[in-house]
């Protein structure tokens, strides 16, 4: 596979890193061969981001050696990291709404001759490296706020390949806000760049995308390579899961539990008018219901709905038979019912407040005393306490800021507070995303055991395998209709996939 | 003018939601038009040679300081809160128009270094200004407040708040002089606006500016030194208040004190209105010099309907709140 005259795009070796209290890197390897997409994949605190940031030039590592075609770089900065040809492409999508997509690809890099920018000239060259390169056909006068996510990701790759001498590209999650039938799109760019001769180092929680991809895959876990897999094949995914957690695939998910008879949540013919109609679900008592749709679907709507952040238009909601109507998560909270909403930074956490009010946040009545509504910070001491060693948060400090966890901890911060609430039914949007598989498992365990207790779940996600692991029954959303619904047990992964995508495909993406 | 089309099958609204949107966007715009026009049919001398020619004389420092202001709009952002703001501009203007008056006071002395006293004056303010907010890191409009207050303090004590006449050559050459039927200070900030206009829009300086205004991230991200640029606009903006002063000592044969506070309120509305002429909606260099003429008519619109001066601030302070609001709704719409 990799050939021995030619020297690897990169190779660095024996690398070593420490912040303050903490070992990032230790003896930490990667090699990539010319022209070769290479995986890269790790939990969440493996060591991958302090890797790359080493390569960056953003970290100076105490020792090793980073080396390009063979010769060192020396010394470890951005620009001379830049300067041999290495180009990242960050996770976020760091582009001016107002721009062009010419503009875009040019920014920082501008074609200007005596007469000022030449305009037409950069509108030609990054229409034809967004077609010949990436595959892409796109007006390059278009603004970046009217095209799409997955089109706004390849913008970003083409300002990579503005210069000739492009010889790695590190990819950061590119696929992390896009959407499944999007993600073939980036995915197709990948393999483009990859004929043309172009090395690439790929970095993705998505397993999937990684066996589908790339040639070889270098795993981390606990800050150096645990293993090199040369031969990608469909038992790749099995192996990478147990490399990195040192766990089996099949111990991802918890047993499922049976449910009971009650109805918990009744739904009928409900609407918002606008992205859903006609939505019947039911939800009985100990049950996990799934609900699979992709982005744009319609889920995201019906799931605010349900917990009061939209206005319902049509249909009844019954929580224990009694018809209700939330005009408020609040009011929701008061029916008993719950949201661990999608973006857990943004929707769920006050990330300066400690771990422990942030655990208490939702319960504040509980922790008050009955005059004055002082806080009994001794009670509300013990509770999180108690949720932090219950759902293993680490490091198991309630007075740490919520902001300095990784995100799977987050996770269970948000899911600790809802669980203080006692609802009858909690919805969990998209629960995992993000989320390294370590934590993944607590997560799913932790939702499986509510069950067991006879809560009623909710679980909204567009993750096929996560959606049959976990649930009891699976609702498939299209275009803002339940379009097929099936107990778990009669689906398999690629079943589900279909049914998820079908006719999406050749439908335009709704620009915001 | 930024004369970018939007692209083919870009997302069209329909009903209320559209024209809640061409409200926002258009709006402030519109109240604008429709006031000049009602100023217009309700008195003779609006619709005059004589007053055309008053008001765009009146509009050219304006229009200067109003472009040194879209500059540092430009690479701040047009956030409500932490966006790109300059308040100090006027404050610097009035102190170079002091230092260029006491300068010039006695005829035959030069004019260069006078002027260049002048642009150091106000440079220093541009400096001060970079190292806030580049380096310390404040907010835009907290750290420009500041100097704007300090700056005119100092200006009232070296002037001991007393008007300086001027009657040098090159002022009054400058202030009676036409070229071509136009007069010479029309002709110079068309000069400093086209040459701005250059540097913003077809330079990769400015686009680099832009982009830092546009998404800090993204800029940082694409290798854009960051800070450095930001500071850069400050000095231009320092800049435009310089050479404003000269054309404001030109207009009024000298120094007044006071000068600053019309010259805050017009310039801050001429920058935002401007936004509403650019195809993105987005504040630029020849969007603020219109925004400029369209302050400068109504303003001598306003006197020449009679109405009394404290009411004109009022109509422009509320015309701001407007032109601001509709920007910040828009932002938020949005997202």
């Amino acid at each position: 596979m990799t050939s021995t005259q030619n020297p690897p795009v990169l190779r660095m070796s024996g690398i070593e890193k420490s912040f303050p209290g903490v070992r990032a890197l230790t003896d930490a390897n990667l090699e990539i061969a010319p022209g070769e997409v290479h995986g890269l994949v790790g939990e969440n605190g493996a060591g991958k981001s302090t890797i790359i940031k080493v390569l960056a030039g953003v970290y100076t590592p105490e020792l090793g050696e980073v080396s390009i075609d063979g010769a060192p770089v020396a010394p470890l900065t951005p620009q001379t990291v830049h300067q041999r040809g290495v180009r990242f492409i960050h996770q976020e999508l760091h582009l001016v709404p107002h721009f062009t997509v010419a503009e875009s690809v040019f920014m920082g890099h501008e074609l200007q001759g005596r007469l000022g920018l030449k305009k037409r000239q950069m509108r030609e060259r990054s229409a034809r490296i967004l077609e010949e390169q990436l595959g892409l056909q796109l007006d390059p006068g278009a603004l970046i706020r009217d095209i799409s996510p997955a089109q706004k990701k390849l913008v970003q790759v083409a300002r990579a390949l503005t210069d000739d001498n492009i010889r790695l590209i590190v990819f950061d999650e590119p696929t992390a806000p896009l959407a499944a039938v999007e993600v073939e799109q980036v995915l197709g760019a990948v393999r483009r760049l990859r004929e043309s001769g172009v090395a690439s180092l790929y970095v993705s929680h998505y397993l999937g995308e990684i066996t589908e991809l790339c040639d070889r895959v270098t795993v981390f876990r606990n800050g150096t390579d645990v293993a090199r897999i040369e031969q990608v094949s469909d038992d790749t995914t099995r192996e990478m899961i147990h490399l990195m957690t040192g766990r089996e695939a099949g111990e991802l998910f918890p047993p499922r539990n049976e449910p009971g008879d009650e109805e918990v949540l009744a739904v009928e013919g409900l609407g918002d008018g606008k992205t859903f109609a006609d939505v019947d679900l039911t939800i009985r008592k100990g049950q996990v219901l799934g609900l699979a749709g992709l982005l744009g679907s319609g889920t995201e709507e019906l799931v605010d709905c349900l917990i009061g952040l939209r206005k319902v238009k049509t249909g009844t909601m019954r929580v224990a038979g009694k018809p209700v109507r939330f005009s408020s998560p609040a009011a929701a909270l008061a029916g008993g019912m719950v949201l661990i909403p999608r973006d857990r930074r943004h929707d769920g956490l006050v990330l300066d407040l400690s771990v422990g009010d942030n655990i208490n946040l939702s319960t504040l009545d509980e922790t008050a005393t009955a005059f004055a509504g002082l806080n009994r910070s001794m009670l509300a001491r013990e509770r999180a306490e108690r949720m932090v060693s219950e759902l293993d948060v680490r490091p198991a400090d309630i007075a740490r800021k919520v902001r300095l966890l990784s995100g799977g901890n987050q996770q269970k911060v948000v899911i600790a507070r809802s669980l203080l609430t006692d609802a009858r039914i909690v919805i969990l949007d998209e629960p995992t995303v993000g989320v390294d598989i370590g934590a993944k498992a607590e997560i799913y365990r932790l939702i499986a055991s509510l069950a067991a207790e006879g809560t009623a779940v909710l679980v909204s996600s567009n993750d096929p395998s996560e959606l049959l692991g976990l649930c009891d029954r699976v609702e498939v959303m299209v275009r803002g209709r339940i379009v097929e619904s099936h107990r778990a047990e009669e689906l398999d992964r690629d079943r589900l996939v279909e049914a998820m995508t079908a006719s999406v495909r050749n439908d335009e993406e709704e620009a915001r | 003018m930024n004369t970018s089309t939007r692209p083919v099958g870009a997302p069209t609204r329909p009903g209320l939601l559209g024209l809640k949107r061409f409200v926002l966007r258009r709006g402030p715009l519109l109240v604008f038009a429709l006031l000049l026009i009602y100023l217009a049919a309700n008195s003779a001398a609006v619709l005059t040679a004589n007053n055309f020619w008053s008001s765009i004389v009146q509009a050219a420092p304006i229009a200067i300081i109003a472009c040194g202001l879209a500059v540092v709009v430009m690479g701040g952002g047009d956030d409500a809160i932490s966006g790109g703001i300059d308040l100090s501009i006027p404050g610097a203007a009035a102190m170079a128009t002091v230092v260029l008056s006491l300068q010039l006071s006695e005829p035959g002395a030069p004019f260069w270094p006078a002027f260049l006293l002048a642009l150091l004056a106000a440079l220093l303010v541009g400096v001060v200004n970079a190292l806030l907010v580049g380096y310390v890191g404040l907010s835009p409009i907290l750290a420009t407040l500041a100097t704007y207050v300090s700056v005119v303090g100092i200006t009232r004590v070296f002037s001991q708040n007393r008007r300086i006449n001027v009657s040098h050559e090159t002022i009054v050459a400058l202030r009676d002089g036409k070229l071509l039927g136009v007069p010479t200070t029309v002709l110079l900030a068309v000069v400093v606006v086209v040459l701005l206009w250059f540097v913003m829009h077809r330079t990769s300086y400015g686009a680099r500016v832009q982009a830092v205004g546009g998404s800090r991230d993204a800029a940082t991200s694409a290798g854009i030194r960051v800070r450095g640029l930001l500071a850069s606009t400050y000095l231009i903006a320092a800049s435009t208040a310089a050479i404003a002063a000269v054309l404001l000592v030109a207009r009024g044969s000298g120094s007044s004190p006071g000068i600053d506070e019309r010259l805050l309120v017009d310039m801050v509305l001429a920058t935002f209105i401007g936004a509403a002429f650019s195809a993105r909606n987005v504040v630029t260099v020849p969007g603020a010099m219109l925004g400029a003429v369209l302050v400068s008519f109504m303003s001598n619109g306003l006197i020449l309907n009679r109405v009394p001066n404290s009411w004109v601030d009022g109509v422009k302070g509320m015309l701001i709140l407007l032109v601001v609001a509709a920007a910040a709704l828009q932002n938020r719409e949005r997202k």
